[in-house]
């Protein structure tokens, strides 16, 4: 595991001073608080805390589907309050990799074609290219042999195995996963776990938000969010001592 | 592209949107592949009937006449001009290698009188009473008595249920002659001076037996032969055409059976003709109108029978009715209750005994018919002229609008007319002083000719046409003149005479086209379209400087042929309906389907979509869906098409008849038709995919994180 030093190199991610604000009605709610936040390459970093605390709004902020109220989005180099909603597509198309809690596979495509769908909207690879690439990476995910089976067929393991395989085809800056196991059950959860941490290990970096203490648990760093507040400062080193 | 794949997919995993969106995309294209073949088959069809059976493909009229020309008739539009130079402009347009024909043309309605019964007898009568044939007086008297005797009874039961202040001076009067006619004494008497008997029953009281023989004919008074050559639609029924050149009235075969049959034999027939189509007598109220009427109207066949004649279908009815009942008038009566059961062995029997008893139709082949019109000028003009017989347009022979025509010869119409261009008749004073012609007592002699009706006739605007053939054709001048002469030289029992004279007068090509018409049809060869002929002959009209309009065959037919536009906007409407409707369903089907994909479709905005590639694969789905489900309507609308236009739509009515110029109906469709459906189709498709395709490019990432928190 790369541990992020003092000699590290530029964050993928880098928040400072982040304010989120819904207007509900007349009534103004603040989802985030003077969020700063840098995110190294390679790290397994999980933010937690409890429902309503702010995570997936961070998460949000940091995939480009959302931009802050006050304060600097910097993802891949790119302050993201500065981009248009074109280029923070293409942000999100090229440095970002998505795993979704209910895995949102396109259910009318198969395995295959779902993890090849992000690389047809690159347009940089050919078929042939593409077809290897995708292979690749349902061999590493370990469903290759489904490939060519659709999402109604395949059980939640398997789903969300071909999410990370969608996830990472690309080659992400970063994979941001927002509650990976919770539509699994333990067990499986353990597996899926066990494979981001493989591919962590094998240089994707992973920013994931749960609520699970198991999960937090596996994490190599922490964030902890309470009512919008990180209140645990991330010490550099208090990562990893779970591992 | 991927894109392409998922909206196929799509459409196969949503089977229910698909089937509902499909099913009204295939019926639109449907309706719109059934409507326009139906229209435009109309369009042809009618085309081919009012062309080729009366208006040509181009009219001509007057330029700058008051009102257009209107073949088909339009109350109140009858300055539509004259055309003065018809040979020439005939012999210039002709010349067109697009041209096949010009007919002279004059379009108009008179009222015809033809036979009444009791003028008949009376000059059957009148002629026993010349001939001193004492028998037949006899046989002949009594009918005409008992004629009288039935009037009279009419009045008086009219009498009793009108109210006598309303009844004219005239009609008052005429109640009063009847009631005298109708004395044991005026008949007693009648021996003693049968002539002056006899003028009393002409004057007074035939004409109160007028009015069922009152017709009112349209007719198209042109170039007979031309007419009958160049309309291939006309063929003749009854008798024979009118000898070229000649003078005569051919009656259309529809409403000579409609107007001028026997109304009691034409009601049997269309009984005949209604069962025949599957009626009951016992639920069919029109037959149960039809019946009443003929028991009512008895009066239709008695008043017809004379003695001998009576005393035969008393027999044979009460024998049909199995009674000793001696009133005729309850025998016709009962004889005329037919029902299902009966129907047609009375029927039978009417035709074997009444009908050859009976005048069966009131103007037969053969017979003068007196034509009285109103001229130009506005005095009442009266013609003679025989009837040669009846025609029908092919096809059309059950058609109410073709069966609007009649057709007169050219110079019998311009006796109608009393039409007299200032130039002509200057020229033909100039030519009667040359060729030494007398100035003829032109009041008296048509007086003479015609008989009383012409008597108000005033000098300068009668048509000269004896004197005109006369002029104009030297060669035909003893013909054309030794009648004139006669009628000027013994008045009175010369008229006859005359008349055959002038029935069996042959008029040349150069009389007959010398004379004013009032429109002329122009009849393109096969396969020259409509808009070049159209243009030549207006490029042929502007370089000779003919004081002429040309109209197309549509424009020239008003409102008949502005009918198939009518349908147009029908049809357009109901296909506008029809499109609006699938358009908010569609739209509908659609925004539900976006609705249940939003998270899909967020999925695909966080992997990195773009909106327009969102866009994109909507506008791929719609036009899949446009594709597949339209080609599906249009194959089918294209078969049911086909299917029809190779077996035929039976055109049960005769507005149908009109519309699809024959019994049958042969839709077919235009070539442009498929992909003006498709279009349509597609263009429906993509509209009503508009709004959900924004709603769904409105759908941001964070839809797909929606259930995460």
């Amino acid at each position: 595991m790369h541990m992020a030093t003092t000699s590290a190199p530029q964050p993928i991610v880098h928040l400072s001073h982040v304010d989120k604000d819904y207007k509900l009605g007349a009534v103004t709610v603040s989802a985030l608080k003077q969020v700063s936040l840098e995110i190294a390459p390679g790290e397994f970093t999980v933010i937690a805390g409890p429902s309503g605390s702010g995570k997936t709004t961070l998460l949000n902020l940091i995939g480009c589907v959302d931009v802050a109220t006050r304060g600097e989005v910097v993802v891949a180099g790119q302050d993201t309050g500065k981009l248009s909603e074109g280029d923070l597509t293409r942000l999100r198309l090229n440095a970002l990799g998505f795993i979704f809690q209910s895995f949102n596979l396109v259910g009318v495509l198969d395995a295959f074609q779902n993890v090849e769908f992000p690389l047809l909207l690159q347009k940089k690879l050919n078929g042939a290219q593409r077809k290897e690439r995708v292979m690749d990476l349902l061999h590493k995910v370990g469903i290759a042999d489904y490939a060519h089976h659709r999402p109604g067929e395949l059980s939640g393991g398997q789903r969300q195995r071909v999410a990370i395989a969608r996830a990472l085809v690309t080659y992400p800056r970063i994979v941001l996963a927002d509650e990976p196991t919770a539509n699994l059950d333990s067990v499986t959860g353990t597996q899926i776990l066990d494979l981001m941490q493989e591919l962590n290990r094998e240089g994707t970096t992973f920013l994931f938000s749960t609520h699970d203490p198991h999960v937090v648990s596996r994490a190599g760093r922490v964030v902890r969010l309470v009512d919008g507040r990180i209140v645990t400062e991330p010490d550099e080193q208090s990562q990893s001592s779970h591992a | 592209m991927i894109l392409i794949h998922i909206a196929l997919r799509n459409l196969l995993t949503h089977k229910i949107k698909s089937a509902i969106v499909g099913g009204l995309l295939v019926f639109a294209a449907l309706l719109i592949i059934l409507g326009l073949s139906l229209i435009s088959s109309i369009d042809t069809s009618m085309s081919k009937s009012i062309v080729n059976s009366v208006a040509g493909h181009i009219q001509l009229q007057e330029k700058g006449a008051k009102d257009e020309l209107s073949i088909f008739g339009q109350m109140g539009s009858n300055e539509i001009g004259y055309i003065h130079n018809f040979a020439e402009i005939r012999k210039a347009i002709e010349a067109l290698p697009e041209v096949a024909a010009v007919v002279p043309m004059g379009i108009d309605s008179s009222i015809v009188f033809g036979g009444n019964v009791l003028d008949v007898k009376l000059e059957a009568l009148r002629n026993a009473v010349k001939a001193g044939d004492a028998k037949q007086v006899d046989i002949v008297r009594r009918h005409v008595r008992r004629m009288v005797a039935l009037l009279d009874e009419e009045l008086k039961n009219l009498k009793g249920f009108s109210d006598q202040e309303k009844m004219s001076d005239d009609m008052k009067q005429g109640v009063i002659d009847v009631t005298a006619a109708n004395q044991p004494v005026f008949w007693d008497s009648f021996d003693q001076d049968p002539f002056a008997h006899l003028e009393f029953l002409e004057n007074k009281i035939a004409k109160m037996a007028i009015g069922e023989d009152m017709l009112m004919l349209r007719y198209v008074g042109t170039d007979t032969e031309r007419f009958r050559k160049v309309f291939d639609r006309f063929e003749m029924v009854d008798g024979t055409p009118i000898p070229p050149g000649q003078r005569g009235f051919l009656i259309n075969k529809f409403t000579y059976e409609e107007q001028v049959k026997h109304k009691t034999a034409r009601r049997l027939d269309k009984i005949k003709d209604r069962l025949a189509e599957g009626a009951k007598i016992a639920t069919d109220d029109e037959i149960k109108q039809w019946i009443k009427l003929n028991r009512t109207q008895y009066k239709e066949i008695t008043f017809q029978l004379d003695d001998a004649a009576t005393a035969d279908v008393k027999a044979a009815l009460q024998d049909e009715l199995q009674t000793k009942e001696a009133d005729m008038a309850k025998l016709v009566d009962a004889f005329m209750d037919v029902n299902d059961g009966n129907f047609q062995k009375r029927y039978d029997l009417f035709y074997k005994v009444v009908a050859p008893r009976i005048r069966l139709y009131g103007i037969r082949v053969g017979d003068i018919m007196t034509i009285n019109g109103f001229s130009q000028s506005g005095y009442a003009t009266t013609v003679n002229v025989k009837m040669y017989g009846t025609f029908r347009f092919h096809g059309l022979d059950r058609s109410t609008m073709a069966g609007a025509f009649n057709v007169l010869d050219l110079m019998t119409y311009r006796d109608l007319l009393g039409y007299m261009t200032a130039d002509k008749k200057a020229e033909i004073a100039k030519l009667q002083a040359q060729s030494g012609i007398k100035e003829l007592k032109r009041d008296t002699a048509e007086a003479e000719l015609f008989g009383d009706g012409a008597g108000e006739q005033v000098e300068d605007a009668s048509d000269a046409t004896p004197a005109q053939a006369a002029a104009v054709t030297p060669t035909d001048a003893p013909a054309a003149a030794s009648p004139t002469a006669v009628a000027t030289a013994t008045p009175g029992g010369s008229a006859k005479l005359f008349a055959k004279e002038l029935e069996s007068h042959v008029y040349s090509q150069d009389e007959l086209d010398g004379g004013v018409v009032r429109s002329a049809a122009i009849m393109l060869k096969p396969d020259v379209d409509l808009k070049v002929g159209m243009a030549k002959v207006n490029a042929l009209i502007d370089e000779k400087k003919f004081a002429l309009k040309a109209l197309d065959w549509r424009a020239a037919s008003g409102l008949v042929g502005n009918f198939v536009g009518v349908i147009y906007a029908v049809l357009a409407f109901s296909i506008f309906v029809i499109f609006l409707v699938s358009l908010v369903i569609i739209n509908n089907s659609l925004v539900m389907s976006t609705l249940e994909r939003t998270r899909e479709i967020g999925t695909m905005r966080a992997i990195g979509a773009q909106r327009w590639e969102i866009l994109l694969m909507f506008m791929v789905e719609a036009f899949v869906m446009a594709i597949v489900f339209g080609a599906i309507g249009c194959a089918l609308g294209y078969s049911i098409v086909a299917y029809f236009g190779h077996f035929g739509l039976l055109a049960n009515n005769d507005f149908m008849i009109f519309l699809s110029g024959g019994p049958r109906f042969y839709p077919a469709l235009p070539g442009w038709g498929l992909p003006v459906a498709m279009i349509a189709v597609l263009i429906v498709t993509l509209i009503s995919t508009l709004y959900p395709a924004w709603l769904a490019m409105r759908i941001t990432p964070l839809a797909a994180m929606q259930d995460s928190e």
